[in-house]
């Protein structure tokens, strides 16, 4: 008769799966066993395994920590084994399965799975780092108000690109430490290529806001896109990196996007003056050629001026 | 020789005759001369000081607003006392405020025909000799001599223009003739030997106010003096010619007025700068005070060109950018004074001007003064890849409708040459 055995961690994941066909198994330290553990609280003799013909019987050798069945904490003595069983031997456990166990259905691919291999063909992942490095270097270009050499943009270009690989880095190596496949090159490919899609945002953030008056709110919007672009990343990440069910995926991703945005907004909001002395205005100004909406005349303007001081009065009557 | 000898001697002999004359009139004065000190409640020290003096014969003293301001804005934190020459105090009421000019009317009980201070009916000549009292840094009563220099021309508001020592504490004193009548109120200085007066007419002006009208509270008072100040100031701006100026590239405003002075600044020097920048920024000399913490009455122009060498329009723009991020209020002002700024924003092309900008405007009114508010002005031209032109203006204390015909007659002053 087959019997299956797995040990496992105590977090239930798979060490090693042994399957003998033979009507006794005996478990322990001892080198004597069909199964042998390392664990020091366990016995050298510890468990056996009988078949008796119809069904498969443990017996516990009368050891110093006993065996255990993990879901109700019952000696396993003389205990008839069920398919899926889990017995806690001294600090370990093995899960007992039966080859007519039950499997889960297969898996299809996600259609996310030709993207993320698609992003870490090596072309499209040296694209999405490159692209990357040179929006960081034309950033600190901009930002530099005194001239600057090539070379100059060159290490923090190379700085940043090496500071945001740390993500996904990090990820694959949790992946790797929980026994999951670290996918490294995945992780960069789509890392980098949200990492961009995020710069696109920015810049239509500002095109927006270049462009729209204070008479379309709307344009307050747009700052959703990257908050969505976040958790698209990180629901990614955990798909790549990890096997979990969708929903704990799902909120794994929500945590995360939580976490990064409301703990800056919270970070802001502690940082932020109960009463600010400066006016909060939309500076925002770009190069005439990204310029799309008409101009109004000083009249329309005055008008929609006037409407702020009744505003201010009823502010200054607030408090 | 003899000649020289005989000069020096009259020269002392002058100077002998303004002590003796310093010190008649400081004796005749002297009873109508005090202190005023403004007492924390809580603490029962004093705050502030200051000099008054007495102008009718029941007990109605004159001194600056600064002096008092403290207990006009929060009478049940203060109370204000006076310290005459023997030492003697008592309380004082707040009869009446003039912020503009920084006067104030208080009244002490007094017992019938008190000596007091008479106004002076004329001006002064120029050069004219005078004599300033008044308690510096709580010193004891002094006079100090000194001369008369007509009017300060870039004042909105008239102040006299004293050549003498004018120190803290002797703020609220009275500048008198040798006929011992008063001309100016000590107000201000601007150190070595140059003191500002209010002149006696304004005074005679508040003193009349007093005399005539009913009783209105001291905020109400605040709140119309500046008003009708601001109001004045904006007409008188906007009946004035508005030349148009070059700076750079583009063509600015030039209100040909004496109070609005203008200072002039570039980076033409620096050959390494990627951007030449020229600044003209224009400003309203004087302020209104209103407390420590809260000035109004500002006025502020300000104009910058640039003109990139030899850059990028892109990197041009975003350091353009930065020069407009952090526009701020051009008058002092605190939470319990002001409400947060409101602001809009838009894309504004002034028909008939080439020129295209991004405009901001921003308000916030005032707590206690309900139809008084500061406005900030700001726009940058987006139509141009290598130059560009910002045109800012802050006014303090306006009304609605006085900000907006200013706003406007602004934004169509501006554009490219």
């Amino acid at each position: 008769m087959e019997i299956i055995i797995e040990e496992i961690s105590r977090g239930h994941k798979l060490l090693s799966r042994h399957k003998l066909d033979q009507s006794r198994v005996s478990i322990g330290r001892g080198y004597q066993n069909d199964i042998i553990l390392t664990d020091p609280h366990v016995c050298a003799k510890h468990l056996n395994l009988e078949f008796n013909g119809e069904s498969w019987l443990a017996h516990d050798e009368d050891t110093v920590n006993g065996s255990y069945l993990e879901k109700n904490k019952q000696s396993v003595n003389q205990h008839t084994i069920n398919s899926g069983d889990i017995i806690s031997l001294g600090k370990s456990q093995i899960r007992i399965l039966f080859p007519d166990h039950p499997v889960e259905e297969s898996l299809a691919f996600s259609p996310f799975e030709s993207l993320i291999n698609f992003m870490r063909h090596p072309a499209m992942l040296l694209t999405s780092i490159s692209l990357f490095s040179l929006v960081a270097g034309i950033v600190f270009y901009l930002n530099k108000p005194v001239e600057v050499t090539f070379t100059q943009l060159l290490v923090p270009a190379i700085g940043m690109t090496l500071l945001f690989a740390l993500w996904p880095l990090l990820i694959a190596l949790i992946s790797h430490l929980t026994k999951n496949d670290a996918r490294v090159w995945n992780q960069l490919g789509v890392c980098f290529a949200f990492f961009n899609l995020m710069w696109l945002s920015d810049v239509i953030e500002s095109i927006l806001d270049f462009n729209l008056s204070a008479n379309w709110p709307i344009a307050g919007l747009i700052t959703l896109l990257p908050i969505a672009l976040a958790f698209v990343l990180f629901w990614l990440n955990c798909y790549i990196g990890f096997h979990m069910t969708a929903g704990r995926r799902l909120a794994i991703a929500a945590s995360l996007t939580t976490l990064l945005f409301g703990g800056s907004y919270l970070i802001q909001l502690s940082n932020k003056p109960d009463f600010s002395i400066h006016p909060q205005y939309n500076a925002t100004i770009m190069t005439p050629g990204f310029l799309f909406s008409p101009s109004s005349d000083v009249d329309s303007f005055i008008d929609d001026s006037r409407r702020l001081f009744g505003k201010a009065q009823k502010a200054a009557a607030e408090k | 020789m003899k000649g020289f000898i005989a000069l020096i001697l009259i020269c002392l002999s002058i100077n002998t005759y303004a002590a003796e004359q310093a010190e008649q009139i400081f004796k005749k004065l002297a009873p109508s001369l005090f202190q005023i000190r403004l007492i924390d409640n809580a603490s029962g020290e004093k705050s502030s000081i200051g000099s008054g003096f007495q102008i009718n014969g029941q007990g109605l003293i004159a001194t600056n607003y600064h002096v008092i301001s403290g207990f006009a804005r929060h009478p049940n934190k203060y109370r204000i006392e006076y310290l005459d020459h023997l030492g003697n105090k008592g309380a004082l009421t707040l009869k009446r405020v003039d912020v503009v000019n920084d006067l104030a009317l208080v009244k002490r009980e007094a017992g019938v025909n008190m000596p007091f201070f008479r106004l002076a009916e004329g001006v002064p000549h120029k050069g004219e000799e005078l004599f300033s009292l008044g308690n510096p840094h709580d010193l004891g009563m002094i006079v100090v001599p000194g001369t008369y220099n007509g009017l300060k021309k870039e004042s909105f508001n008239d102040k006299i223009h004293f050549t003498g020592s004018v120190n803290s504490g002797m703020s609220g004193g009275p500048v008198v003739n040798q006929n011992a009548e008063v001309v100016g109120i000590n107000v201000a200085t601007s150190g070595n030997q140059i003191g500002f007066l209010v002149p006696h007419d304004k005074l005679v002006a508040l003193y009349q106010a007093f005399q005539t009208t009913d009783d209105i509270s001291i905020a109400e008072q605040i709140s119309q003096q500046l008003s009708k100040n601001q109001q004045k100031l904006i007409d008188t701006m906007l009946s004035s010619e508005w030349q148009s100026k070059q700076l750079g590239q583009g063509l600015i405003p030039a209100v040909d007025v004496p109070f609005v002075r203008c200072w002039g600044d570039s980076n033409a020097d620096k050959s390494d700068a990627l951007i030449l920048t020229a600044v003209a920024h224009c400003a309203l000399d004087e302020n209104t005070y209103i407390s420590s913490k809260f000035f109004t009455g500002n006025l502020e122009m300000e104009f910058r060109y640039m003109q990139a060498k030899e850059l990028n329009a892109s990197k041009f723009y975003h350091l353009y950018e930065q020069q407009i991020r952090r526009a701020g209020p051009g008058n002092k002002a605190t939470k319990d004074d002001v409400s947060e700024y409101q602001c809009h924003h838009d894309i504004v092309s002034p028909t008939d001007r080439d020129i295209n900008s991004k405009t901001v405007f921003c308000t916030r009114a005032y707590k206690q003064y309900p139809q008084l508010f500061d406005v900030l002005y700001l726009s940058a031209s987006i139509d141009k890849n290598q130059q560009a032109l910002i045109s800012h203006f802050t006014i303090a204390g306006v009304e609605e409708s006085s900000a907006l015909a200013f706003t406007r007659k602004f934004m169509e002053s501006v554009s490219w040459k």
